[in-house]
């Protein structure tokens, strides 16, 4: 391990920015995916919801992976945001096609 | 449970036996191409026909929990005779092949 | 790109293993002492008699007991003895103003007499389960840390396989005695050859408290947690009380019946909802240990003032049995006596595979300044951490257990004194590593983890007449048991102690050897 003088700041805050966005970005991906799973499966209401959250979770180490192994942190985040915005659109659809 | 340890066992032995490095380490020698592929089916085939005698005993789920323990812990066992202790490894090797039969016919 | 990727994923491995490794490490060791918890509990109260199994007998006693304690409870809830477990426990919630969680009272009571047990109270064994994931910590906040934990670990697993290149190549691979190579073998060892378990264990553990940590996908699709839940478990929406005093029937009969519907299939507890009102509720619900597929629904209700069966539950959908497949895995509550040693082995594995990864950060950093000698203050304080939580951590438990020879018996206080014990013995040996160098305090906290160990047989002895010499003759195979698996890891910490020592010992004498030749070598 290098002596603290000779990492850069630039390389602390990329650091950072990856693990932000592993745990909160990743967090949030993964409760989006499993509202949408529990939306979606083809099962009943309570069965849904179980099996969504016991996915959820491989979802999360998913996300973790990817945060660390993209190239940049600006990748991680973008890995992150796009795929959770565009869960919450169809979360959001989904919900509102239920309720007349 | 005894005889899926047994099988698991041995099976685990014939899988090490047949890389080169622990072949050398144990037998003193380099495996032929032949012997290699027989012990590898061989160890194969042990462990997966340990797993009748744990779903003979109880039911599926008790007994696929209990191979997957003996699994291990045989793994386990073997790994940490094999630096300290290669020869007893062998010989428990033996001895479990051996009292496979007589374990399987108590069980059967 | 895929060297990128492997290192990456050290990279993470290596850190997200070490800021949680010390958590991990105690979370592991008191969660796999929760396999024997039974046991541990029965070596802590020793005057709790075994008594031979009369459920019918033991269910009418409690029956008994709560109609005069606690005629006016809210809820009553009978636990029924086993063969691990001697003590019929019931416990009670007083009636509050709705919205509010009433006081639980506990009781243990002599499984044949009726009659409250006089043994010194105690935690027993349920302390460490309670601990491996609440953490002492208050509702909910103990159960978010050791589910984030849980997380974590799930990560460090999966890096971990995806770092280790020669996983196959290197399965049967041990060397020892080869340093820093020798425990990265160990810690590759006990990690792939167990890892069915470790990763069981640890996705288990997430989707227990799944509830608690996912709960946007249930407010989502219900609205509330409460909807999700009466939606989940029909069978535990009880009728509320009506207010209109009707006797409570005898809870025998309901027991039978709930066993008929079974096929013969074993009870764990009752919950009797408003005792005493003429819409009370039994719920009579089934043994975890039946199936290794736990089954939370697995309940037959009555009215309490009729005795009709009011529900029997359903067979599980899948998902439901998968999750509860998880949570029988990981409670291993239908484990007989040789699975419960193999899941211990196996719990053991996985505290080592944390305890050696720990081992094996500093020891490679350490050994960048080895020669000035001089540790900078981030190592120094891994060290300190390493240390404490691993040998303090033994220290605790040994003093946890002395703690509860040592405490009179009749003292009131003593239950929260040993659990207080356990905690100021862990805060003084993270004192003791901060004032000692890093051999020296390993050394020390394994020679005194070791000694409080190998007494513990020795001070049963001293203090109950339930010593070795008894319960092994008597085939108390659990008090027996601890007492034998206590001197069997004293001596292990001992073992432990001595390769420190000796290690330390070598390495000066290396050092001055090559001093030596060096100043040789300059003249």
């Amino acid at each position: 391990m290098k002596s603290k003088a000779s990492l850069p700041v630039s390389y602390r805050l990329a650091v950072t920015s990856r693990a932000l966005a592993a745990v909160f970005g990743g967090y949030l991906l993964a409760s989006l995916t499993s509202i949408c799973m529990a939306f979606w499966l083809p099962i009943s209401r309570a069965d849904a919801v179980v099996s969504a959250m016991m996915s959820s979770f491989v979802f999360y180490l998913l996300a973790v992976i990817w945060c660390f192994a993209c190239r940049s942190a600006w990748r991680a985040w973008f890995g992150i945001l796009v795929p959770s915005a565009v869960l919450a659109t169809l979360a959001g659809v989904s919900h509102w096609m239920v309720q007349p | 449970m005894l005889l899926a340890l047994l099988l698991c066992y041995v099976g685990f032995t014939a899988l090490c036996l047949s890389t080169d490095r622990h072949h050398g380490e144990l037998l003193h020698s380099k495996p032929s191409p032949n012997r290699r592929l027989a012990l590898r089916l061989a160890g194969w085939l042990l462990l997966i026909v340990s797993i009748w005698p744990a779903v003979h005993t109880t039911d599926w789920g008790q007994g696929l929990v209990e191979w997957c323990a003996v699994l291990m812990c045989s793994a386990l066992l073997l790994v940490l005779l094999l630096p300290y202790r290669p020869r007893l490894a062998l010989i428990l090797a033996g001895f479990s092949l051996l009292a496979s039969p007589v374990a399987a016919v108590a069980i059967l | 790109m895929k060297e990128g990727f492997r290192q990456a994923m050290a990279w993470l491995h290596t850190w997200v293993g070490l800021i949680f490794g010390w958590l991990l490490f105690a979370i592991f060791l008191t969660g796999t002492l929760s396999y024997f918890k039974d046991e541990i509990t029965h070596w802590m109260q020793p005057e709790v008699q075994a008594h031979p199994l009369d459920n019918a007998r033991s269910l009418a006693m409690a029956q008994t007991y709560l109609q005069q304690q606690a005629p006016n409870a809210a809820r009553w809830f009978i636990t029924l003895p086993d063969s691990r477990q001697p003590g019929l426990s019931v416990m009670w919630q007083d009636k509050v103003d709705p919205g509010k969680r009433g006081n639980f009272i506990r009781k243990r009571l002599d499984s044949l007499a009726g009659s409250e047990v006089q043994a010194r109270e105690s935690m027993g064994g349920e302390f460490f389960y309670r601990f491996h994931f609440q953490l002492q910590m208050p509702y909910p906040w103990g159960r978010w840390l050791s589910t984030m934990a849980a997380m974590v670990m799930f990560i460090a697993l999966i890096t971990g396989i995806i770092t280790h290149k020669k996983i196959f190549k290197d399965f049967f691979t041990f060397r020892p005695r080869k340093g820093q190579r020798s425990w990265l073998d160990g810690h590759n060892a006990v990690g792939v050859l167990v890892l069915p378990f470790h990763l069981m264990i640890t996705y288990s553990s997430l989707v227990i408290f799944m509830s608690l940590v996912m709960p946007a996908t249930i407010v989502a699709s219900y609205g509330s947690t409460d909807a999700f839940f009466d939606d989940l478990f029909p069978a535990t929406t009880n009728a509320p009380a009506l207010g209109q005093p009707a006797p409570l029937l005898a809870l025998g009969p309901m027991y039978d019946e709930a066993r008929r519907q079974w096929g013969g299939g074993h009870v764990e507890r009752l919950v009797v909802n408003n005792p005493g009102d003429v819409n009370a509720s039994v719920n009579v619900i089934r043994a975890g240990s039946d199936r290794v597929v736990h089954d939370f629904g697995s309940v037959v209700s009555f009215n309490g003032a009729s005795g009709e069966v009011v529900r029997v539950s359903t067979e599980q959908s899948l998902p439901m049995a998968i999750s509860g497949s998880f949570y029988g895995l990981h409670m291993g509550h239908f484990a007989g006596p040789v699975l419960r040693w193999l899941y211990f082995i196996c719990g053991l594995a996985g505290t080592a595979m944390i305890g050696t990864g720990l081992v094996i950060w500093l020891g490679k950093r350490q050994l960048k300044h080895a020669k000035t000698g001089v540790m900078p203050f981030e190592l120094r304080l891994v060290e300190v951490l390493n240390i404490a939580s691993m040998s303090g951590l033994m220290i605790a438990i040994g003093a946890f257990f002395w703690a509860n020879r040592l405490l009179p018996v009749g003292f009131v206080e003593r239950s929260n004194w040993e659990v207080q014990s356990f905690f100021i013995a862990w805060g003084l040996t993270v004192l003791h590593a901060m004032l000692r160098r890093g051999r020296q305090g390993w050394v020390e906290q394994l020679s005194l983890g070791a000694l409080l160990f190998i007494g513990v047989p020795l001070l049963n002895a001293l203090t109950t007449s339930q010593h070795l010499g008894v319960s092994l003759v008597q085939g108390d195979w659990a008090m027996a048991g601890f007492d034998l698996t206590c001197l069997g890891c004293g001596i292990f910490l001992a073992w432990a102690a001595w390769k420190m020592q000796h290690r330390a010992v070598a390495q000066p004498k290396a050092e001055r050897a090559r001093a030596m030749h060096l100043k040789g070598g300059v003249n």
